[in-house]
């Protein structure tokens, strides 16, 4: 089944062609990043506008890239949200679009289930497993005993870990977005500044990292303040084994008393290496996988996947009236 | 017998939709309603409604005529999108056309505004003359203050906002533009956005 992937949430313009959930035929993605660095994060108004810009284009290179023709789709997987809007809405009416114009199936996609079946492609999944969802507007652990069924155990209860990395390398200067640079400089840091470890034994699954934010944002204007020589490196260090210890310790408690057989990693956070080390280094006795490192960031791939094992439960596709939502349950 | 040429139009920059269907510079049928800011839900089920009814498919059109705005921003890019993609997947002739002149269209006056409110006293707006159902521009679609904008007309006419587009009297005009390149079509939003503006600062 060769499934026509569209992903707009945010500031990645993307389309695929992925056949059986697993098979990457095409995946192209028109990135807006350069384009929302000069203000610190996604200027929504801007994504629209860029995304109109490129659909067509980036639809036309897919299924080129794909050596097919639209003719040869059996089914359109479109992300319904959570995500912005307007971005939203460009994806969904260009996939509609499509489904009309050849009669084709649609169906709308959760945007945190294409991250989750992105560690399907060319991996596969075992059952019962646990997800880790971690990016700039998620962090959530997830139970699936069986294909597309989703247990959330637990979520952050402020601020995302993807979200808490972009403040923090904005204290610091470091720019946006700010998870591959703090993750860069950790590597060359040393833990040293004692940073919290929030809500480590707190008995359930939950996370909250706004606290640690303001912790580390607090330590950083202190120290400036008393004119002690700030290390940047150790900063970014301290930081991230503050998180990937919370990360890894709730994952080991949730692996354990659900006894999956496979631990998944996803979402844009899933490329952070020291999460990647640990996660590795601390869970030995049960596969870690983490998505390959191009489907990690948004992309229509996932989503193509997904949308796959999506119908494949439900036998039945949206029709023209799918909408798209801001926020939006996975469960 | 020669094959008809089967023209479709589409715009959503307002709070109304708008569809319409031509068949040989006949307009065969037409959806114009107000919609509650749900242009991005109902666009295609009712195009899929037009189409049904005349009995026939989105391939079969052979030119797209879309409503570039100026008007509401998350409004003309539903528009926008669906006729870029159809003239896209069928590789068939796309017209743009201002959404201003497309409500100007309405009116049988000889001097149009054709306006769309903007909010804080600013609109989008556009002067339009009328001579023996020939619609033209006297000033091009702006952006502005709408006092500022009417203290500069001094003689009589009409204020258009909304009404339901005379398709035949725009495909008579010289206000379609043919789009050469549809991968480079974009709303006219006659306006940057708050964060470039404040970036420029």
């Amino acid at each position: 089944m060769n499934v026509l992937g569209v992903e707009t949430s945010c500031d990645e313009t993307s389309v695929s062609v992925v056949r059986d959930g697993n098979v990457v035929l095409a995946n192209e993605v028109l990135s807006q990043i350069d384009i929302h660095k000069a203000y610190g994060g996604v200027v929504p108004e801007i994504a629209s506008r860029e995304h109109i810009k490129g659909i067509t284009y980036v639809f036309d290179q897919a299924i080129k890239n794909a050596n097919l023709n639209y003719e040869d789709i059996d089914l359109i997987a479109v992300t319904k949200g959570p995500g912005l809007i307007g971005s939203l809405l460009i994806g969904i009416n260009a996939a509609k679009v499509i489904s009309l114009n050849y009669n084709i199936p649609i169906i709308g996609v959760h945007h945190i289930s294409g991250h989750i079946y992105a560690n399907y492609i060319e991996q596969g999944m075992e059952f019962p497993l646990l997800a880790l969802v971690v990016s700039g507007g998620h962090t959530e652990l997830i139970l699936m005993k069986e294909h597309f069924s989703f247990i959330k155990l637990g979520e952050t209860q402020d601020d995302a870990v993807g979200e808490a990395y972009d403040k923090i390398a904005r204290v610091l200067g470091l720019g946006y977005p700010g998870g591959p640079v703090v993750d860069r400089l950790a590597g060359s840091g040393v833990d040293n500044l004692n940073f919290p470890r929030p809500m480590i034994q707190s008995g359930d699954f939950n996370f909250s990292f706004s606290g640690l934010k303001s912790h580390v944002i607090n330590t950083h204007h202190n120290m400036k303040q008393r004119n002690i020589a700030i290390n940047i490196d150790d900063f970014c260090a301290s930081f991230q084994e503050a998180v990937t210890d919370v990360l890894v310790e709730k994952t080991i408690q949730a692996k354990n008393k659900f006894k999956v057989k496979q631990v998944i990693v996803a979402g844009g956070v899933a490329a952070n290496s020291g999460l990647r080390k640990k996660m590795k280094e601390k869970i030995t006795d049960i596969p870690v996988f983490f998505p390959k490192m191009k489907f990690c960031t948004d992309n229509a791939a996932m989503i193509g996947a997904a949308g796959y094992f999506q119908y494949k439960k439900y036998g039945k596709a949206d029709d023209l009236y799918i909408n798209g939502y801001s926020r939006l349950d996975l469960e | 017998m020669k094959k008809s040429l089967k023209r479709l139009a589409i715009d959503t920059a307002t709070k109304y939709i708008y569809l319409a269907l031509l068949i040989d510079d006949k307009e065969v049928a037409s959806i114009y309603q107000v919609g509650d800011n749900d242009h991005s839900v109902t666009i295609l089920p009712l195009l899929e409604k037009l189409l049904d009814d005349a009995k026939i498919t989105l391939k079969d059109i052979d030119e797209i005529i879309i409503g570039i705005g100026p008007g509401s921003y998350t409004g003309v890019r539903i528009g926008v999108t669906v006729g870029k993609m159809i003239g896209y997947l069928n590789n068939i002739s796309v017209f743009q056309v201002s959404s201003l002149a497309l409500i100007a269209s309405s009116s049988k006056k000889n001097k149009i505004l054709s306006l769309i409110d903007a909010r804080r006293n600013n609109a989008f707006m556009a002067y339009f003359n009328q001579q023996k159902n020939t619609l033209e521009y006297i000033k091009n679609d702006t952006l502005e203050n709408i006092e500022s904008f009417q203290q500069n007309i001094n003689e009589k006419y009409e204020i258009v906002e909304y009404g339901k587009p005379n398709i035949k009297k725009i495909i008579k005009s010289n206000l379609l533009v043919k789009v050469e390149d549809i991968h480079k079509l974009t709303p006219n939003y006659l306006r940057i956005t708050e964060a470039e503006r404040n970036l420029e600062k």
